[in-house]
């Protein structure tokens, strides 16, 4: 967009929205596109429509431009009463979402106020905004909860006109989604013409995204600019023939990358280089700094532990231009116009393809301009995956996003929720939380259970009058303990993040946020990187770590890198006909050419696997027997197979079994050869009693307590502290796990238990997947392979890090082993 | 499992309580009673429970050592609000069944809030630093030039990392060179885990046992 931007004057010749709107965009020298004009007609009649499109192709002035028009068809003037909401998932993006929006607004001559209220807005800014709310505000789903748990909500709500939520695809399937539904429903109730438009990138389940959005209601499907040109290719160093089968931080890429970046910035642009996880982030940039010392002031790093202010700095760096390259996350994934991003690096597997079109949408970021996107492999297979990702974008296979169903955690804060604000009725309260989609076949029994767990804390408390959250009073249930209501709002949300601690300098200045676990492992005088710099920690105090610069040559504390994302089935889907192409000699792709000899040496030890054949590939080596399959079913799913398989064989026969997984595969190793055969291969692959198999074969209860965590702090169990509590607060606080083990004794039936351990098994398992694997893998033809040294497949999962042991060892036993551990870091 | 402390041996109760034979006296920290109710009366809807547990292993203690008097080192009543009917009525017929035991509260950080026990359950309440013997009874852990330190306060757990990712976090009892640290008592209590320096003593209670780490072997 220019700087300055014509402004129209409302006169006799611009009568009408479709004149003005029209006016502005020639001045501007702009066409409106189809879609847009789709909209803004779908709009003005009251309809509701999701629109989808890649970044960056005008969807925001579609569904902006409808409501102004709107109002400039009705000849109003002034600054309307609130009318529309904007809802973002990000609230780092509400003051560029603002400024977007007010740019319309003056364009087209309007009055129009738009406001923020996220958790950053001041609490005078929102007491003025209760008294005299803007015409739009932007806000955040946990805000639009904060804002119904208040008593005036309905007031300031009610004559809502439309809600536009962007980035729906960021909230579809998620707690924060549900929690969207649910005041979407309550909005609905009070205004059943309220128009809601949701703005998304595309997905697989775009009809499911506007079925969950719309509540099942008509609603339009809206596809914005379709021709927007993406370039999806890869690095290939000129020496392919010395590159890792494994490894996670292909560093051997470094001076490659740099060149690239180079090439970009000596044309005037900027480079985003966006890593899977923070740590490797912090790595990239160290590693670019060293390669280039003169870009100190040009390169920068974005995550989302770094503080607020530097993020707030780096941001504007990109939007100026001054910045030439940023190394960053997901948190760079979403938000506002990066313009002169001219090209965007993905460092190592672009795990999804949805996730790969949304970062190459960061560059080429205006209508009309093409968007490239380069992978940069950190081992052989990932040149697979890069090729596979290009093949299922071009034949548009995007993931879908997976809808949770009705958690209970949520329903019990959104009881609470509302019973703060102007208090409810149960039936009232009850239709309209099944009018959404997340609830509309919320049982009789469950409601129940929610209402009687706010209401007398459950059966379990039958015998305790004194307990009181939500009450009966003056004919609504409410919340009568201003106290306890003003707690629930400090707590609204969904959002848990790991539990961390401030990073900041002694003398003053903050860094950000470091995973508590981590800190913990430092002593006084280690060293570690944080933030683009070498930090020495000096101490601890008040859940701070107070660090100084670390000097030149301090050996380094490494960080665990977490957070793995699985690879989706769609890009591992390709990535099988990939591996089939080159299996038939039919391959032309550069990536492929890349890794040609390492796939040879595959088939010439092993075999590469057919769509529809299952590998399984057996092994002796000195470490014992192993086991390797290859499912490409993601690294979730595969270590819930690997434990399901460690089971089943050691159901045969009492074995010990190592187990290690990577996105393609999975190994078991024992001590003791297992004869594998026709029957063995039906047993491992059975799905009769996958549940109750599964959760035999894993630590189940200890997973379920890891994330009941969250659950927890969404149902209101776990109080998040916040800055001046005092003490009267820090005596209720208790971690999930002591309030796990406490319902796991004293109250088991609870059903925020068993919610625990579906999520578990969904999250972290994959659980539907695996199911869908293990059908898929019945029906394919199973081919046994006796390797006689580790084939290129199978030494990605020998070096794997992560090793999972099956146990059936006692408590005391695994104590006495790991006290011999216990010594040596004792005598160290 | 004993251990020499002071020139006098105490017995290490795998139900996180220590007992000293000679002058027939179990001491425990931290049984933070009403913990749970404190968080009902602040809207979170925790099943009841607790506290009976708590005075079954008391009993379990008693009974097992035929302790004659009973020692609470600090953070008996964990807050105010914790001070609930149901738990009360709990306490004082345990305290009824036991009327024998002479039971002594030396107040710890929470006690000072959260108030004395009734008068009726005849607790006798001391502040920090009453000697005993060879042995100083506190709270905190701090250093007494008078005697050695029994002390709580911290909730003491140790850390296990083994092979294969192994890990667990234990509760544990801690004999520095001037002061021991006793587990929490209490049912529904937190941990800290605590770095041992060299020449300190460790032991764990789980699975019904006390394990010393270090030392490789079992008592």
């Amino acid at each position: 967009m220019p700087d300055t931007l014509p402004v129209m004057t409302p006169t006799a010749d611009h009568r009408g929205g479709d004149a003005r709107v029209e006016a502005w965009f020639a001045a501007s020298g702009w066409t409106p596109f189809d879609f847009q004009r789709e909209v803004w007609d779908a709009y003005r009649r009251g309809e509701c429509g999701l629109i989808h499109s890649a970044t960056g192709t005008g969807k925001t002035l579609a569904a902006w431009l409808g409501a102004l028009m709107q109002s400039i068809d009705a000849g109003a003037s002034g600054a309307p009463p609130l009318t529309v909401l904007w809802i973002t998932p990000m609230r780092a993006l509400s003051t560029d979402t603002r400024e977007s929006l007010l740019k319309a607004v003056t364009g087209l001559g309007l009055d129009w106020s738009v406001g923020i209220r996220t958790g950053d807005t001041p609490s005078a800014e929102r007491a003025r905004q209760n008294r005299n709310m803007p015409s739009a505000l932007v806000t955040t789903p946990e805000s639009l909860s904060l804002m119904l748990s208040q008593a005036g909500a309905r007031e300031s709500l009610a004559g809502l006109q439309a809600v536009i939520v962007d980035e729906w695809h960021e909230l579809l399937g998620t707690k924060r989604g549900i929690q969207t539904e649910l005041a979407l429903a309550r909005l609905r109730r009070w205004n059943p013409r309220l128009r809601v438009w949701g703005l998304s990138a595309t997905l697989g389940n775009l009809d499911e995204a506007r079925e969950v959005l719309m509540a099942g209601a008509p609603a339009r499907l809206v596809e914005g600019v379709r021709d927007k040109v993406i370039v999806i290719d890869t690095l290939i160093p000129e020496q392919v023939d010395g590159f890792p089968w494994a490894g996670h931080l292909g560093f051997a890429m470094v001076e490659p990358v740099a060149a690239e970046i180079d090439a970009v910035r000596a044309a005037g642009g900027t480079t985003l280089v966006f890593t899977n996880t923070r740590s490797q982030a912090e790595l990239w940039y160290q590693a670019l700094l060293e390669a280039r010392p003169d870009w100190a002031g040009e390169l920068a790093l974005h995550h989302g532990s770094l503080d607020r202010e530097v993020r707030d700095y780096v941001e504007a760096g990109l939007k100026l231009g001054t910045l030439k390259c940023v190394v960053a996350t997901s948190s760079l994934d979403l938000g506002v116009d990066f313009s002169p991003v001219a090209r965007v690096l993905q460092i190592g597997s672009p795990k999804g393809v949805a996730r790969l079109l949304q970062r190459a949408g960061r560059c080429g970021h205006a209508p009309g301009r093409a968007s490239r996107v380069t992978c940069v492999p950190s081992h052989a297979f990932e040149f697979i995956e890069a090729v596979a990702a290009r093949r299922a974008a071009e034949a548009r296979r995007i993931e879908s996003r997976r809808l949770i169903a009705k958690p209970l955690d949520v329903l019990v804060q959104h009881l609470v929720t509302i019973a703060a604000g102007e208090g409810f009725i149960e039936t009232e309260l009850l239709a309209e939380v099944r009018s959404s989609h997340a609830y509309r076949d919320l049982g009789d029994d469950e409601w129940s259970w929610a209402l009687d767990f706010v209401v007398r804390g459950g059966e379990a408390l039958k015998a305790y009058p004194e307990y009181c959250k939500v009450a009966w009073e003056d004919a609504r249930f409410r919340v009568p303990d201003k106290a306890i209501a003003r707690r629930h709002r400090m707590s609204i949300g969904t959002i848990v993040s790991e539990a961390s601690m401030e990073v900041r300098f002694l003398k003053g200045a903050r860094l950000g946020h470091v995973e508590e676990s981590f800190i913990a492992r430092l002593s006084p005088g280690d060293a570690f990187t944080f933030a683009g710099r070498t930090l020495e920690l000096i101490r601890v105090r008040d859940m701070t770590a107070y660090v100084k610069p670390a000097p030149q040559n301090k050996k380094l504390v490494p960080r665990w890198s977490g957070g793995k994302l699985p690879l989706s089935g769609e890009l591992a889907a390709s990535m099988r006909a990939m591996l089939k192409e080159f299996r038939d000699g039919r391959s032309e792709e550069p990536e492929m050419r890349a890794v040609a000899r390492l796939l040879k040496v595959q088939r010439a030890v092993s075999r590469i696997p057919d769509v529809n054949e299952l590998l399984f590939e057996q092994m002796e080596s000195r470490e014992g027997h192993h086991i390797f399959v290859y499912p490409f079913a993601g690294r979730h799913a595969h270590m819930g197979m690997a434990a399901l398989f460690a089971w089943r064989l050691g159901q045969q026969r009492p074995a010990t079994f190592s187990f290690s997984v990577n996105d393609y595969g999975f190994e078991l190793l024992s001590a003791t050869p297992f004869a594998l055969n026709r029957e063995l291969f039906n047993l491992l692959l059975s799905t009769e009693h996958l549940l109750s198999s599964v959760l035999a074969s894993l630590n189940a209860a200890e997973l379920s307590k890891r994330h009941f965590r969250e659950i927890a702090r969404v149902a209101g169990l776990v109080f998040q502290g916040y800055p001046g509590a005092g003490k009267s607060n820090k005596q209720v606080q208790a971690t999930s796990g002591l309030i796990f083990d406490v319902f796991a004794r004293w109250d088991s039936h609870n059903p925020l238990l068993a919610q625990s351990q579906r999520e578990v098994l969904e999250r972290e398992l994959e659980f539907a997947r695996m199911h869908d694997a293990l059908t898929a893998m019945q029906r394919q033809r199973i081919t046994l392979i006796r390797a006689s040294r580790p084939t290129p497949f199978c030494f990605p999962l020998m070096v794997e890090r992560f090793r999972e042991k099956l146990t059936s060892e006692k408590l005391a036993d695994r104590i006495a082993r790991m006290q011999l551990a216990f010594d040596k870091v004792r005598a160290a | 499992m004993e251990i020499v402390l002071a020139g006098e041996t105490l017995r290490l109760m795998p139900d996180k309580a220590l007992y000293w034979p000679r002058e027939q006296t179990l001491f425990v920290a931290d049984a933070h009673f009403g913990k749970v109710a404190a968080f009902r009366a602040a809207g979170i809807p925790l099943p009841p429970g607790s506290t009976s547990a708590a005075l079954s292993r008391l009993t379990e203690c008693l009974s097992a050592t035929g302790a004659k008097r009973l020692v609470f080192l600090g953070d008996f009543l964990h807050s105010r609000d914790g001070r609930a009917a149901p738990t009360f009525a709990r306490f004082a017929a345990w305290r009824q069944q036991h009327a024998a035991i002479n039971i002594k509260l030396v107040r710890g950080n929470h006690d000072d809030r959260a108030g004395d026990p009734p008068p009726e359950w005849s607790i006798e309440c001391v502040d920090e630093g009453e000697v005993v013997g060879p042995f100083c009874l506190s709270h905190h852990p701090e250093p007494d030039l008078r005697g050695y330190v029994l002390a709580g306060h911290i909730h003491p757990a140790i850390h296990l990392g083994g092979p294969a990712g192994d890990s667990l976090r234990l509760p544990c009892f801690w004999f520095g060179a001037y002061v021991c640290v006793l587990p929490a008592f209490g049912e529904f209590t937190g941990t800290y885990v605590v770095r041992p320096r060299e020449g300190d003593r460790v032991f764990v209670a789980a699975d019904g046992k006390v394990i010393e780490l270090g030392a490789r072997r079992e008592l």
